[in-house]
């Protein structure tokens, strides 16, 4: 079960590096991969969160680094690798030293590849329509996606909650 | 069936909030795009169906087994709907434990599948061991949410002490009527040849001692020892008992008494028990494979349970305490009510043979070693030394047993020495 974790962690770590290859992001990488490889191999979500924080504090600075256009595709592909690197995980952790039925594990991967392929078209659907209404409309984007991004983790946290009992 | 958040959902969280908050700091889009998936995978909610379209059945490959036997455990689950992702969990008790497979499985079901879950555990100690509840949590597809409840499926295995075979056993002084293995003091048919006297008429041909015939010049006959069963009551001391479980001085007694009893009738003696405790029962003497059924039964809930109704010896029915049966007391004799029982049967005429599994060795296994416990021990030795050779006064004879060694050593020795005092 260690291998579907294994290409998430490759991708977090390494497309950072792709964007600004320096001594600073590298050294983030590595503490990121040291502790996502040890996340994978003892089954543990926090480690494996511990992890996933450094590879966004990695991309962040990388970022802050680099200079250009958003790379928006590329945000969309590391988001994507790490929920699939935090289920995966969890899914491991859930699995060990119990019987897994017939076909769990096939029905599993295909549910994250349809996730995958899902949330992407998602995220470059509304990168499109972003990027069109940019177009037409000069916003301050720093404090508008600040704002957006704020109300959708409350409006997410909220939902979640809500629905935590039934 | 209770759902909630599960860790995971936490997880998200938190990865989200460090990516809005990095995103924030760094003034860069990219980071609140990153963690959008994140986001998303939290507003999609596939929800843990409340109303239970699963049903669970379990068999046992057996449902009585021996100490040290395996038994295959089948769970089968039938689904009405389809179930993304089933946790079932089988908790067992501390007697059984699994060899093979997990007690606990993962499922993925499509409408109308049936899927069945097998594992195997071995039976450590005798017992009624109750499978009755089967617990399940039922995942979303993501993790994040996830439904419990409990489902009642029964399940009873019986666990019986595993009997040693002996084949040494203390001879019964005295025998029953019934046809049995003894040689008993009693001339008629049999195999064994006694007395010669003169032929009186109805008198079989064939028992015509010729050689004594020839010689007085008349007809002698030789007369054969009648073979014989006897009774033997197994009165089990359920007063006390020390060691940790599953190497109990109550557990060995139990071994001895169904190893005993095994022995016993397969040579064709009628066999019962008595269990000396708390709850004062017994078996009544019988032969035979329904017997030996009976015994184990009751061997199975023979426990320590305290009471303060002390038992007494004389209230056992005669039908369960024959006159000339010979009684097997089975005792670490660490309590004064059992020796007081076993000294009045004594004094009653019977037969009694005292089997003492050692305490001892059984607590120095489930203590640490040190000094001063191996100091204990050895005056504790000394002391059940002393009181044997008390009960020895009184014409008692005390079988000390380590239960490390083999019952079947002890009791060959045993025989030996009853033979010598018979034959003095």
């Amino acid at each position: 079960m260690w291998l579907p974790s294994a290409l998430p962690v490759v991708v977090l770590v390494g497309y950072p590096l792709l964007i600004a290859p320096t001594r600073a992001v590298l050294t983030i990488g590595v503490a990121a991969i040291v502790l996502c490889a040890l996340g994978v191999a003892v089954r543990s979500t926090p480690v494996v969160v511990a992890g996933g924080v450094l590879a966004l504090g990695e991309y962040a600075l990388a970022l802050w680094l680099s200079t250009g256009p958003p790379r928006l595709t590329g945000a969309v592909l590391f988001g994507v690798g790490l929920v699939l690197l935090l289920e995966t995980v969890d899914f491991a952790r859930r699995v060990r030293h119990a019987a897994i039925g017939p076909g769990v594990v096939a029905s599993q991967v295909r549910y994250w590849a349809v996730f995958a392929a899902l949330a992407g078209t998602a995220a470059f659907v509304v990168i499109g329509i972003a990027t069109a209404a940019s177009l037409i409309a000069h916003l301050p984007w720093a404090p508008a996606f600040a704002a957006t991004g704020a109300a959708v983790a409350l409006v997410a946290v909220a939902v979640t909650l809500r629905h935590a009992r039934s | 069936m209770t759902t909630r958040l599960t860790p995971l959902a936490l997880s998200v969280v938190t990865l989200a909030a460090w990516g809005l908050v990095l995103g924030v700091f760094s003034g860069r889009p990219e980071l609140v795009v990153a963690v959008a998936p994140l986001l998303l995978g939290l507003l999609r909610r596939a929800p843990v169906d409340p109303v239970r379209d699963w049903r669970i059945s379990r068999s046992l490959s057996v449902d009585r087994a021996f100490e040290g036997e395996r038994v295959v455990v089948t769970v089968t689950v039938n689904a009405g709907q389809p179930v993304p992702l089933l946790e079932l969990f089988e908790p067992l008790p501390p007697s059984l434990r699994v060899v093979a497979g997990s007690n606990r499985g993962v499922f993925t079901l499509v409408r109308g599948q049936e899927v069945q879950w097998r594992y195997e555990v071995e039976c450590g100690r005798r017992g009624r061991v109750s499978l009755g509840t089967v617990h399940a949590r039922l995942w979303d597809r993501a993790g994040l949410h996830a439904g419990e409840t409990s489902v009642q499926a029964p399940g009873q295995l019986r666990v019986y002490p595993r009997p040693i075979p002996l084949r040494r056993l203390p001879r019964p002084r005295r025998t029953q009527a019934s046809v049995g293995n003894y040689v008993s003091s009693s001339v008629g048919e049999g195999l064994e040849p006694g007395d010669i006297r003169e032929f009186v008429p109805g008198d079989r041909i064939r028992h015509v001692n010729w050689r004594a015939s020839l010689r007085f010049r008349r007809l002698f006959v030789t007369q054969y020892h009648q073979e014989r069963n006897a009774d033997v009551i197994l009165m089990l001391d359920t007063l006390v008992e020390v060691g940790a479980p599953p190497e109990t001085t109550l557990d060995a007694s139990i071994q001895a008494a169904a190893s005993l009893a095994g022995a016993y009738l397969a040579r064709k003696d009628r066999v019962g028990l008595i269990e000396y405790g708390g709850p004062f029962r017994w078996v009544r003497p019988g032969s035979g494979r329904a017997q030996y059924e009976r015994l184990l039964e009751a061997l199975l809930r023979a426990d320590v349970v305290f009471s303060y109704v002390r038992a007494n010896v004389a209230l056992v029915p005669r039908r369960v305490l024959p006159a000339q049966a010979l009684v097997i007391a089975i005792s670490p004799l660490l309590d004064a009510h059992f020796e007081k029982a076993v000294v009045d049967l004594a004094a009653r005429g019977f037969d009694l043979v005292i089997l003492s599994p050692s305490p001892i060795p059984l607590v120095q296994r489930s203590t640490r070693a040190s000094p001063s416990v191996d100091l204990a021990c050895r005056l504790w030795a000394l002391e059940r030394r002393a009181r044997a050779a008390a009960l020895h006064r009184l014409g008692l004879t005390i079988l000390e047993w380590d239960p490390r060694e083999p019952l079947e050593a002890t009791l060959a020795g045993f025989t030996r020495s009853r033979h010598r005092s018979v034959a003095g």
